[in-house]
């Protein structure tokens, strides 16, 4: 599995290694650096020791001209990259391994600039003052510095493998969570896409996110179990309410047919008719809605022309609109308008979005329907230049059984665009209600197939 | 024709039988699953309507049953199930025809009589004929008392399903499945409007009127 980067950043795992690591690293340099100044400290303070009891051994020497010669003879066989001797005579002649003017006494540190290799001249010395002239003893700083840059080294080994440690261990936990976190990702959107046979399968050891994956299946199943409960109540329902409406049915026909009605009861008996199919096709889009919404359609889905269906539903509607003294009108783009779908519910919304169309507008109106290509996907239309739908209305006249004030005495049941509004949604199509200026335009936008 | 009915709801099967009957036809009437595969595999029937929920042994199962058997007498399943899956679901187990509940006795009685004659219709006729008016189906031409009728595509398709039911009633949701592959019911009357366009064309410039409405039913085109 590919990771991105975004989603690795917000990885707990990884923060968690992130902060662990730079709390170690605080840690180490702390000790580190407290070790390294102790140790400096108490190679100074040896260093010091040196110093005063050599200055002492010489100071033995009782003129100065025997301090002089033992500073030459000690001068001679001492290197002077690790130790220097001076002697500055009180007759202004230097003995030693090197020569060093008089400054004061005590402490002092001497930097004689690069060597012959290039390497600094760095020392730690002591001035005393003996027979008039001024004995300098110096040792090299070097072991100091030797000590600083094998400390950083040290510190440097120790702290490399470390990050690179807790770097990798945090990559992994956190490739293994975010695939495991994918996995309930992914359930969860095939869940929400109506799915309800999915589940979280495969995650490996019982921690937190199997335990959240868990969780999701339970919920999943829980879910699978009342929806298929509630299919069967509806199933249970549909077959035990169109048993009397069957009935019902066949009474009123015979009753139509029967020879010799009078007229009033002819007329009575066709009514009664009329009314029961009402019935009957109110009862069979609220069943067809409920099922659409269930997503079960989505296994039929294939790819559907929608220039075709438009083509085909304009020459359904054009004698009836031209009829009623409307105008029915295509246009199609050209070039490919196929969607993935159901092509018997695709027609279905569009026969809707038309006969609705048909009776919200006065004689003298056109009709538009329209298929266009647009950047990302297909977009079905039908637009009239009726009265439209006041911009409040729109969201609610997609619900259920809801009609505007002015259509409640026009035929219809008001399930017309609860139907295309479940059919958009089961095609991941977006529906759309807008101002034709004048009149209504209803869009349903298609992602590409 | 022998029609055996297949229903569980006594009163639905009682009115179907009755009505069938009164129209000529000779009806058994049965309402459990297991006695009607043993009566279809006994006697002869030219058509069976059969529901598809049946105590006993189901209507799906009973008519995979009959096809296995090489019984290929012309199945119309009745059923609650409206769904496009269960109508797909019934056409595979071997029905021929599909009607969901609660229909009317017009839109059964047209599609048993369709059912029937299906197998002579299966024959390959280029002519198409009713009364004096002739439909060539290979040059697509329409005659009529040696006039020629021009028609659109679709008011060709309807005629020429008219035409091959000839003598029989022809439901308007026969003619929305057969003419424009439409499997629900319009508010609209497309139909009608089609139906008048064609009749516009083929019978008001002439004395005598083909293509009949039937009450309450659909249409019928005389032979």
């Amino acid at each position: 599995m590919r990771l991105r980067l975004p989603s690795i950043r917000r990885s707990t795992p990884l923060r968690l290694a992130g902060f662990l690591l730079a709390l170690f690293a605080c840690v180490s340099l702390a000790s580190f650096g407290a070790t390294y100044l102790l140790i400096r400290s108490s190679l100074m303070a040896g260093m010091k020791d040196d110093l005063q009891r050599q200055m002492a051994g010489f100071s033995a020497a009782p003129s100065a001209s025997a301090l002089a010669a033992l500073i030459a003879n000690q001068g001679a066989v001492t290197d002077p990259s690790r130790m220097i001797l001076s002697y500055l005579a009180p007759d202004g002649q230097v003995y030693g391994n090197a020569a060093l003017s008089r400054g004061p006494q005590g402490y002092l540190q001497i930097d004689l600039g690069p060597g012959k290799k290039g390497n600094p001249r760095n020392y730690f010395g002591l001035a005393g003052n003996f027979f008039g002239g001024q004995l300098i003893l110096a040792e090299s700083r070097e072991p100091l510095e030797a000590l600083g840059a094998t400390f950083l080294d040290v510190l440097f080994l120790s702290l490399l493998p470390t990050i690179i440690i807790a770097l990798g261990g945090g990559l992994y936990l956190a490739r293994r969570s975010d695939a495991k976190v994918a996995r309930i990702t992914a359930t969860l959107d095939r869940l929400t896409a109506g799915d309800l046979s999915a589940r979280v399968a495969g995650l490996p050891r019982a921690d937190d996110l199997a335990a959240i994956g868990d969780g999701v299946n339970r919920m999943a199943a829980g879910q699978e179990a009342s929806t298929e409960a509630l299919r069967q109540v509806s199933a249970d329902i549909a077959h035990d309410l169109k048993t009397p409406i069957q009935r019902l049915a066949l009474m009123l026909d015979r009753l139509a047919g029967q020879e010799g009605l009078a007229e009033p009861e002819a007329e009575l008996a066709g009514r009664a008719r009329e009314e029961a199919e009402r019935i009957v096709a109110t009862f069979q889009s609220l069943l067809q809605i409920a099922q659409i919404e269930g997503g079960s359609p989505k296994a039929r889905f294939g790819p559907v022309d929608l220039a075709e269906v438009a083509r085909t539903f304009a020459e359904i509607y054009e004698p009836s609109a031209e009829d009623s003294g409307q105008s029915l009108e295509l246009a199609l783009p050209e070039g490919a308008t196929e969607v993935s779908g159901d092509r018997g519910l695709l027609g279905q919304a569009l026969a809707n979005l038309i006969e609705n169309a048909l009776r919200h507008t006065p004689p003298g109106s056109r009709i538009f329907v329209r298929v266009r290509v647009e950047a990302g996907g297909v977009v079905l239309e039908v637009a009239d230049t009726g009265p439209g739908i006041p911009e409040e209305e729109r969201g609610k006249v997609l619900r259920r059984l809801y009609r505007l004030e002015r259509s409640r005495t026009t035929p219809g049941s008001g399930l017309g665009l609860a139907l295309v509004a479940a059919i958009a949604e089961v095609h991941g199509a977006e529906l759309e209600l807008g101002d034709a200026a004048p009149g209504l335009v209803v869009r349903l936008r298609f992602p590409a197939a | 024709m022998r029609i055996l009915v297949v229903e569980d709801d006594p009163t639905t099967a009682g009115y179907i039988a009755d009505g069938l009957r009164q129209e000529g036809h000779a009806v058994d009437q049965l309402s459990e699953g297991r006695e009607a595969l043993v009566r279809a595999a006994t006697e002869e029937y030219d058509v069976m309507v059969v529901d598809r929920m049946l105590p006993g042994l189901d209507g799906l199962s009973l008519v995979k049953s009959l096809r296995a058997a090489q019984d290929r007498t012309p199945v119309l399943f009745l059923t609650s199930l409206g769904g496009v899956d269960d109508r797909i679901e019934g056409l595979n187990a071997g029905g021929d025809d599909y009607l969901v509940k609660p229909f009317a006795f017009g839109e059964l009685s047209a599609r048993v009589s369709a059912l029937a004659r299906r197998p002579q219709m299966k024959e390959a006729e280029t002519v198409l004929s009713a009364g004096d008016l002739r439909m060539d189906l290979l040059s697509r031409r329409v005659v009529r008392a040696g006039q020629e009728i021009e028609l659109l595509p679709r008011e060709f398709a309807l005629l020429e399903q008219l035409l091959r039911r000839k003598g029989r009633v022809v439901t308007r949701t026969m003619l929305l499945e057969s003419v424009w592959d439409i499997r629900f019911d319009p508010q609209t009357n497309v139909v009608e409007t089609h139906i008048s366009r064609l009749r516009a064309k083929v019978d008001r410039p002439f004395d005598h009127e083909l293509i009949r409405t039937v009450r309450g039913a659909g249409y019928r085109i005389e032979g």
